[in-house]
């Protein structure tokens, strides 16, 4: 396999007594997409600014940082400019139209005219913006801006993209429309960088996740291999707090783990049929039984839910 | 994979200024026709009315000794505003910094492009009115020709010591501070109104500290044809000032642009 596009080894950084990040490292080979999944505030877009140079890290001996063997500490232009970089916020450049945004940021990358042109024409039709090339910003939807901060950082053809909260507070058509351009982008070659607190945006997109809490690293692996060896298969939710109680009296069966310190009562198994039988009295409705995702690995992990404040 | 390479210092900053002339000329006649309509109204209350009180001052008529003053003052106002409230809107509202921030671009280019641009719109304002002024006849044409290089330095002083200020400031309401207790006080007592030699003995060195003196002198010189190797000293105080400010200014400000 080829070197990893990105290595982080050790890695440190405060905010005065508050520690955002804590000796994290991972790598991430080429033409893959890998992810950051926690709660707001557990230090993922500190660590995505520290990559491309716009936060500094703690400087320790033991701690190494390397985006194509470059050292953001040192060459942050030089990472900046094989990178492509979608800040959590959007800022767009409210005073120029959609068209004239990207053309500053050709100019930014010393793009020349003619090419630069081409590209934009081709960023805005794959992110279907054509009609608003002349729109101002604010004319914009949250999706369409989201969208066109996205083809900004596509602008030069880099070979990473780094995306903080690519799709937060966007309607489920729009998350699914980048979505699908993310997946096509990494198929073409593209290594993608991601943070996000959708557990299915990291499950869909993602080939590689860590998971992340208060700063530290709680896990890292393919989605799927984390929920087959961290969580039971299935989960059965008892909605309704009166037929809960019930079955909250009776014993607990064999090969069945609940969790009390969610705010309804959750029965995890491997074995479907184990949990339909607890719940063989409750009506349509009173109860949902299905298959477990990252967020009740999450939940495990930590004891707490991924959309939570920390 | 596209073929450039990695834009060159000059590339960055000429890549800021860029986006900066593309903003302001975007609405090319709500930011291009006043620095014509100023001169024209100052033009017509000193023509009509002030000018009929005050005929000379300092060995010259008086409309002509507050026009040469009234050169740089425009290109002061421009650029103190541009780099108050309009970095600190892109800083602090629009976040426009932290988007360049994630092209290939650091915080000095930033910086120093900010600067660059405010040196530019000095420029621009000084040639406004010296194209007013030279078509009423109130200046020489020969020192028309020379007087928007002294509003590029005007424009770049106070760019920078602006930014300085900016980089200390919480709350855009605190600029009033600056406008009213520097720059208006600097308007009225840098000889622009009247000669800094008017002044009580004291007050002279004190006057001669205040930077908006020193491009009102050059102007002034200019416009009398009276050059001097004196105004070297003024020169000399211009870029030191510069210089100073915009280093502390790409310090500071890095400062909070960089986490």
């Amino acid at each position: 396999m080829a070197d990893p596009v990105l290595i982080v080894e050790n890695l440190h950084k405060s905010y005065g007594p508050i520690k955002a990040v804590d000796n994290v490292s991972f790598s991430v080979p080429q033409a893959s997409c890998f992810g950051f999944l926690g709660p707001n505030g557990a230090g993922k877009s500190t660590l995505m600014r520290i990559l491309y140079g716009t936060a500094e890290r703690e400087r320790r001996p033991e701690t190494a940082v390397r985006v194509f063997g470059f050292d953001p500490a040192q060459n942050e232009l030089d990472i900046k400019f094989l990178s492509g970089v979608v800040p959590q916020d959007n800022n767009l450049d409210e005073e120029l139209n959609v068209e004239r945004n990207l053309l500053v940021y050709s100019k930014f990358y010393g793009m020349k005219r003619r090419e630069a042109d081409g590209r934009i024409d081709e960023l805005l039709s794959f992110f279907e913006l054509s009609e608003k090339r002349k729109a101002r910003i604010r004319e914009l939807s949250g999706g369409m801006k989201r969208r066109l901060t996205i083809a900004r950082a596509l602008l030069h053809a880099p070979r990473l993209l780094i995306l903080d909260e690519p799709t937060t507070g966007l309607d489920p058509q729009v998350r699914h429309l980048i979505w699908d351009k993310l997946r096509q982008l990494k198929k073409d070659g593209m290594t993608i960088l991601l943070t996000t607190h959708y557990m299915d945006e990291a499950y869909q997109i993602c080939d590689t996740i860590l998971i992340m809490d208060k700063g530290r690293k709680a896990m890292e692996g393919p989605p799927q291999d984390l929920l087959d060896s961290h969580i039971e298969r299935y989960v059965l939710e008892i909605v309704k707090p009166d037929a809960g109680r019930e079955i909250a009296s009776m014993p607990v069966p064999e090969g069945v783990r609940s969790d009390p310190s969610r705010d309804r009562l959750v029965f995890y198994s491997n074995e479907a049929h184990v949990l339909r039988r607890i719940a063989k009295n409750l009506g349509h409705g009173e109860y949902h039984l299905r298959e477990s995702n990252l967020e009740d690995l999450f939940l495990k992990l930590t004891g707490r839910a991924l959309n939570e404040l920390q | 994979m596209s073929s450039n390479r990695l834009p060159s210092p000059c590339h960055r900053l000429y890549s800021v200024w860029f986006r900066h002339v593309l903003v302001y000329t975007r609405n090319l006649v709500s930011n291009g026709l006043p620095p014509f309509m100023d001169p024209l109204i100052f033009l017509a209350g000193v023509g009509l009315g002030l000018g009929r009180y005050i005929v000379s001052m300092d060995n010259l008529p008086y409309i002509q000794f507050l026009g040469s003053g009234l050169l740089v003052t425009s290109s002061m106002y421009t650029s103190a505003f541009e780099c108050t409230y309009g970095t600190f809107i892109r800083l602090e509202f629009d976040k426009v910094y932290e988007g360049m921030l994630s092209a290939p671009i650091t915080t000095s280019d930033l910086i120093v492009g900010e600067i660059l641009w405010a040196g530019t719109k000095g420029l621009f304002f000084s040639f406004a009115v010296c194209v007013v002024f030279a078509v009423f006849g109130v200046i020489p044409l020969s020192a028309s020709v020379l007087a928007p290089f002294v509003g590029f330095l005007t424009g770049l002083m106070f760019g920078a010591l602006s930014l300085l200020i900016t980089s200390f400031v919480n709350t855009i309401n605190h600029f009033s501070f600056y406008f009213t207790g520097v720059l208006s006080p600097m308007f009225f007592f840098s000889g622009v109104i009247f000669p800094v030699s008017n002044l009580p003995k004291l007050l002279q060195p004190v006057a001669w500290i205040l930077p908006l003196s020193h491009p009102v002198a050059i102007a002034r010189a200019l416009t009398v044809g009276h050059l001097s190797p004196l105004l070297l000293l003024n020169l000399l105080y211009i870029i030191s000032l510069t210089v100073i400010t915009g280093y502390f200014a790409v310090r500071r400000l890095r400062k909070r642009l960089v986490q």
